[in-house]
């Protein structure tokens, strides 16, 4: 393994930081559920680290599960963001409180 | 002990004696404030049936061999029983005695003197609270019992002082009389923790056994001793919390004379005599007793010389004899404190209640004035008096005269013949106070304004408050005769120390000449035609604001109040209140508000504000369980 583990894990970090800031941040549900992508990719990356460490491959296959889970809940949230906006006619999460 | 408490006529004697005055004071309390008269009825009432049961016990004990004791369980509380119940042997039958009668010919002499008061019902509630504290506190079996009743007492008489609560000096009386009980409870009570620490309870005749040596070690017995002796120095008036007793006279006259002179202050001499084998383990606390007797006695004294009020003459006598008696006992002789004890009640008891008829019908404290508007034609009352000052200031053939003679007898017995002499000193300045106010009395100098019409009998109820003043005038008179009688009862107590107390022939006669030596004195001064009247003491005037001013002690104590414990001790109990305490608890409220705010902003339904708690709260956890 080229790269050191410690590098695969601060990349990992930042990435999983990066979104929850962007899930934390930004007024748009769009950019919300693009930063639980990224979340979810900084957790997929460490897995791949993991197992070139291990030399197991099990990690990797975990990964592949992922990325299916990821495009199945990308297409479900966008989905749900659609209906949202016909219903609101906005994008912003702060409009959605009406369960306050 | 319920279940056959009725098969046992004494315990049912002691039973009724002590808890009758505590029925009466209840239902006065509860039912019959309203109704003066029943409430008066109700009292008396009791306090004559706890007489009769007393005079039944000291009857039928008189020849009692071994303390009768009677204990149930009180409170129980795990390995934990304390004990209830009561102590029958010759010291505390006697005071029993004592106690009933005074407290009933106090409470009969009342009906004239708190006649048409606005609180006649409270005063007989609180007479009946006092009387029951009392009689239970001098059968108590063990010292905890002792205690309560104790300050039961003195909370009675905190009440009985201030009884004229309207009268801002009446409260401050009363106060002042229970604080400064109370410093001589807390060592009291110290040093009963330490008695409790040593022998496991506090059993009287436990402490008072022979074998209670082995148990402690002699410097702690002396401690113990020293500390228990503090709640004699408080409850007695003896040096140097002896203030507050002048002070007490704020409260009736009947009040005084029942507890400031006869019975709560002679609380302290009874525990000195109840606690008396346990005391003599201990020379060197004997000694230390010895010298507060002293010096309580002479200072007394010389206060008694130069004031003017009628009842604070007789307020410092009753300190001055209680040192007496302290002395007496701390010479070794118990018998000696006990007889005076038992004496000085009787005339003590007669002088307040007869000061009280001359104030009731003159409303004037000052003897002078007291002269000067005919307080001799007071007949009953200025016999009666006499009698009684001849007593006090231990004339024969009056009571005082014999147990005062066994005290110096007592006192000569020691080898440092300085007690002797302070005792014949002693002697000599209550002759000479006591008769400075008698021939003041008796030979009124501007007698002018002596006016037949205002006074006397038309405040009725003159009759009531005689009878009493008689009968004490006929104990007094025939008591002394009585003394072989009571040194035989007193030999039958359980674990006094056999001291035999030297014959000195010539006692009699020291005793004698000292005493007349103050009256021949006082006569020279105030009594023989053409006398002005003023005493040698009072022509040196530092000496006269020394005495007047009680030796500066009140003095003492409002700078070290001032100073001390107001200027540092409760200035930093302030600083810790107001920085310390109020500043936390102000601190926990508005931290309490501030985080209420910031956790509102979370409820506000932003969907980002739940993230952002989700994710610091994982993050916190995480922390939390790897580090």
């Amino acid at each position: 393994m080229i790269v050191p583990f410690n590098h695969v894990l601060a990349l990992a970090g930042l990435l999983f930081l990066m979104g929850i800031f962007c899930v934390v941040v930004r007024r748009s549900l769009i950019m919300i559920l693009l930063g639980v992508e990224v979340m979810l990719n900084a957790a997929a990356i460490i897995l791949v680290g993991a197992s070139l460490l291990w030399h197991n491959l099990d990690g990797q296959a975990i990964v592949l599960f992922v990325f299916a889970i990821a495009a199945a809940e990308v297409s479900v949230g966008l989905a749900f963001i659609v209906w949202a906006y016909r219903r609101t006619g906005s994008v912003d999460p702060e409009n959605y409180n009406i369960l306050k | 002990m319920i279940a056959n408490w009725l098969n046992e006529p004494s315990l049912t004697a002691a039973i009724l004696a002590t808890f009758l005055p505590l029925g009466a004071f209840l239902l006065i309390m509860v039912l019959t404030r309203k109704h003066p008269r029943l409430s008066a009825g109700l009292s008396i009432a009791a306090i004559s049936i706890s007489l009769i049961s007393a005079i039944f016990l000291l009857a039928r004990h008189w020849h009692l061999d071994t303390p009768l004791e009677y204990t149930g369980r009180w409170l129980v509380s795990g390995d934990v029983a304390v004990p209830f119940g009561y102590l029958l042997d010759h010291t505390s039958l006697l005071m029993l005695s004592v106690v009933a009668v005074i407290s009933f010919l106090v409470q009969i002499y009342s009906l004239g003197y708190m006649a048409g008061d606005a609180g006649f019902s409270r005063y007989y509630a609180f007479m009946s609270l006092f009387a029951w504290a009392m009689m239970n506190m001098t059968l108590s079996p063990t010292m905890l019992q002792l205690y309560i009743f104790w300050e039961l007492v003195g909370l009675a008489s905190y009440l009985l002082i201030g009884f004229w609560y309207e009268k801002f000096s009446a409260t401050q009386a009363g106060k002042k009389a229970f604080v400064m009980t109370r410093f001589g409870d807390v060592a009291f009570f110290l040093g009963l923790l330490l008695v409790l620490v040593h022998l496991g309870n506090l059993n009287i005749l436990e402490m008072n056994a022979p074998g209670v040596t082995a148990r402690m070690s002699d410097t702690y017995i002396t401690i113990s001793a020293l500390l228990i002796f503090g709640g004699i120095i408080g409850k007695s008036a003896q040096f140097p919390l002896l203030t507050w007793l002048p002070d007490a006279m704020e409260g009736p006259t009947p009040v005084s004379a029942l507890l400031h002179s006869a019975t709560m202050v002679a609380a302290g001499v009874y525990l000195f005599g109840r606690l008396f084998p346990f005391f003599s383990h201990s020379a060197g606390a004997m000694g230390i007793f010895l010298i507060i007797g002293t010096i309580s006695m002479l200072l007394a004294s010389t206060m008694a010389m130069v004031t003017r009020d009628i009842k604070q003459v007789w307020a410092y006598s009753t300190i001055s004899q209680l040192g007496f008696m302290i002395m007496g006992m701390a010479a070794g002789s118990y018998y000696a404190g006990m007889f005076h004890l038992t004496t000085h009640a009787g005339f003590k008891a007669l002088l307040f209640l007869c000061a009280g008829v001359f104030i009731h019908s003159f409303e004037s404290n000052d003897m002078f004035d007291i002269s000067r508007q005919g307080g001799r034609r007071l007949k009953t009352p200025t016999i009666c008096t006499i009698i009684a000052a001849a007593a006090l200031a231990g004339l024969p053939p009056f009571s005082g005269f014999f147990s005062k003679e066994v005290i110096l007898g007592a006192l000569a017995d020691l080898n440092n013949p300085v007690w002797l002499v302070a005792g014949l000193l002693g002697a000599f300045l209550t002759a000479y106070y006591t008769f400075r106010l008698i021939f003041i009395i008796l030979f009124p100098r501007e007698s002018g304004t002596e006016s037949q019409s205002d006074h006397g009998h038309q405040h009725g109820g003159y009759w009531v408050m005689g009878w009493p003043l008689i009968i004490l005038a006929a104990v007094t008179v025939i008591m002394g005769f009585y003394r072989g009688a009571l040194e035989a009862f007193f030999q039958g107590q359980q674990g006094i120390p056999a001291t035999p107390v030297g014959h000195h022939a010539w006692m009699p006669f020291a005793a004698i000449a000292s005493a007349l030596g103050g009256v021949v004195l006082a006569w020279l001064e105030f009594g023989r035609q053409g006398a002005d009247q003023v005493g040698f003491v009072e022509k040196i005037a530092p000496l006269n604001n020394l005495f007047a001013q009680r030796w500066y002690i009140d003095r003492f104590y409002r700078r070290f109040l001032d100073i001390f414990i107001y200027g540092v001790v409760s200035n930093l109990f302030n600083q810790n209140d107001k920085k310390v305490i109020d500043g936390g608890i102000d601190g926990l409220g508005k931290g309490t508000v501030a985080t209420g705010r910031f956790v509102s902003i979370l409820h506000q339904g932003m969907v980002q504000f739940r993230l952002l708690t989700i994710f610091v709260v994982l993050v916190l956890l995480g922390l939390y369980f790897f580090f």
